[in-house]
């Protein structure tokens, strides 16, 4: 229902999806049935000729049971969600299946560096592919990000994934996606960082095995010539 | 429900759109509102978020730079961390029109002449003038540029800005972008400066010329 308008692009987003919607069914159906019996009783007690208002505490178990039965009910729902959740976050959040590469995203205000690992598979090494806002992962593959910051607090968020994680000035953030669709599709900054956050969008490439080999090949020895990979230690400030 | 969700939405797309006599280019000083929180009320920038003095430079340097920037052929280098801010900024000019405006009403700023800071202490100004010697064919011997050789002028401008372009361009972070023509220009010419004391001394010279 939801990948209607955004699309379901990675291995767990519709796990995610599917506790939206429990949770937007379970609060929905109680918001509309809370609403309804409260304009019932609007309508029903409304002014009255004759009839003085009174204040009901609600000590009268009668009239209690309009607010302890669907608070019982509701916290059953809660154990439910919570148990929905759990499995999910257990499975997105606390697992970290093997990687077949590994990224590195470097946030910054207000734009995005990716590091790739070039054509040996492995950061940190001369042949990292290092592109500004822009995202290039092979469908199928499952990856591991390392997110840092150079300035301020930022969230790498994409929505066809899913997935959003915030990332944390001096900590390197680990996670992992695995995209199911080839495309190219927004990546946004879901954390207020300043003046620029509204425009610091970029992109994600997910392409075939061929197409990323490609591409991987045109930009490997350019970059490798130009910029030579930098470490980690860069981070932390203004270079 | 899906038909009702996707009109819900088109008509609230549409109502944030700007009518239709709204879309012209805004005024220059409208504009420049974009640009306060880094370049300052007076265009004279600040040392500790790296925002140069813009104040008084000439029109088409300031619109020469926001083009190179909105396009991505200036400030879109992973290591260019103050070019990677800049970037997003200038693309807040909607089109050509905005752009000139803006240039226009920077280049209409009273320009002022920054103090030396830290950057260029310890430099030597008489071997930094030996050294502009090559800077003069360009930027003249004044530092006051030249338009026909898309040289801007560099005099009065705060010297931590000028070491870190300078820095910059040696390291290949500006003027390696194959569309950046005149930055493809200046980069050899910064790669005569031997080291950091070469760029301390030749920007300690810079700092003597008068705006």
């Amino acid at each position: 229902m939801i990948d209607t308008y955004v699309p379901n692009g990675s291995s767990f987003a519709g796990d995610i999806d599917h506790v939206i919607l429990v949770i937007t069914a379970i609060t929905g159906f109680w918001f509309f049935l809370a609403e309804a019996v409260l304009f019932y009783l609007i309508i029903k007690y409304g002014e009255q000729e004759g009839v003085r208002a009174k204040y009901v505490a609600g000590e009268d178990p009668k009239e209690k049971r309009w607010v302890a039965w669907p608070h019982y009910i509701t916290l059953l729902f809660d154990i439910y969600i919570i148990f929905a959740a759990i499995s999910v976050w257990q499975d997105v959040k606390q697992t970290m299946p093997q990687a077949d590469e590994t990224v590195r995203v470097i946030a910054q205000q207000w734009a995005w560096t990716f590091v790739h690992p070039g054509a040996d598979g492995k950061l940190d090494t001369p042949d990292d592919i290092r592109v500004v806002d822009e995202l290039h992962v092979v469908k199928g593959k499952t990856y591991h990000f390392e997110l840092q910051s150079r300035d301020v607090l930022h969230s790498f968020s994409i929505p066809i994934f899913r997935l959003k994680q915030d990332i944390i000035p001096g900590r390197t953030v680990r996670g992992w996606f695995k995209p199911t669709l080839t495309g190219g599709y927004d990546i946004q900054c879901t954390e207020i960082c300043g003046i620029g956050h509204g425009i610091m969008p970029a992109r994600i490439i997910v392409e075939t095995p061929e197409d990323h080999a490609a591409w991987v090949l045109a930009l490997t020895p350019t970059q490798a010539a130009i910029t030579p990979s930098e470490q980690p230690t860069q981070l932390g400030g203004m270079p | 429900m899906h038909r009702m969700t996707s009109f819900l939405l088109l008509a609230l797309a549409l109502s944030a759109c700007r009518p239709e006599g709204a879309k012209k280019t805004l005024p220059g000083n409208e504009l420049y509102a974009a640009c306060i929180s880094c370049h300052g009320t007076d265009g004279q920038g600040q040392e500790k978020i790296a925002a140069p003095a813009i104040a008084g430079l000439p029109q088409w340097y300031v619109e020469a730079q926001l083009v190179k920037f909105r396009s991505g052929v200036r400030g879109a280098h992973p290591d260019d961390y103050e070019g990677l801010r800049m970037r997003p900024m200038s693309r807040q000019m909607m089109d050509e029109g905005e752009v000139k405006a803006v240039a226009e009403y920077v280049s209409k700023m009273a320009p002022k002449k920054q103090a030396p800071t830290a950057a260029s202490s310890g430099g030597d100004a008489a071997a930094g003038a030996a050294a502009y010697g090559t800077c003069t064919a360009c930027h003249g011997a004044d530092g006051k540029g030249n338009q026909a050789l898309n040289a801007p002028p560099i005099a009065g401008q705060y010297d931590w800005y000028l070491v870190s372009q300078l820095h910059k361009f040696k390291k290949g972070i500006r003027g390696t972008n194959p569309k950046d023509v005149t930055g493809a220009q200046m980069r050899p010419m910064s790669m005569t400066l031997a080291d950091d004391q070469a760029i301390k001394n030749v920007v300690a010279h810079i700092a003597t010329l008068s705006k």
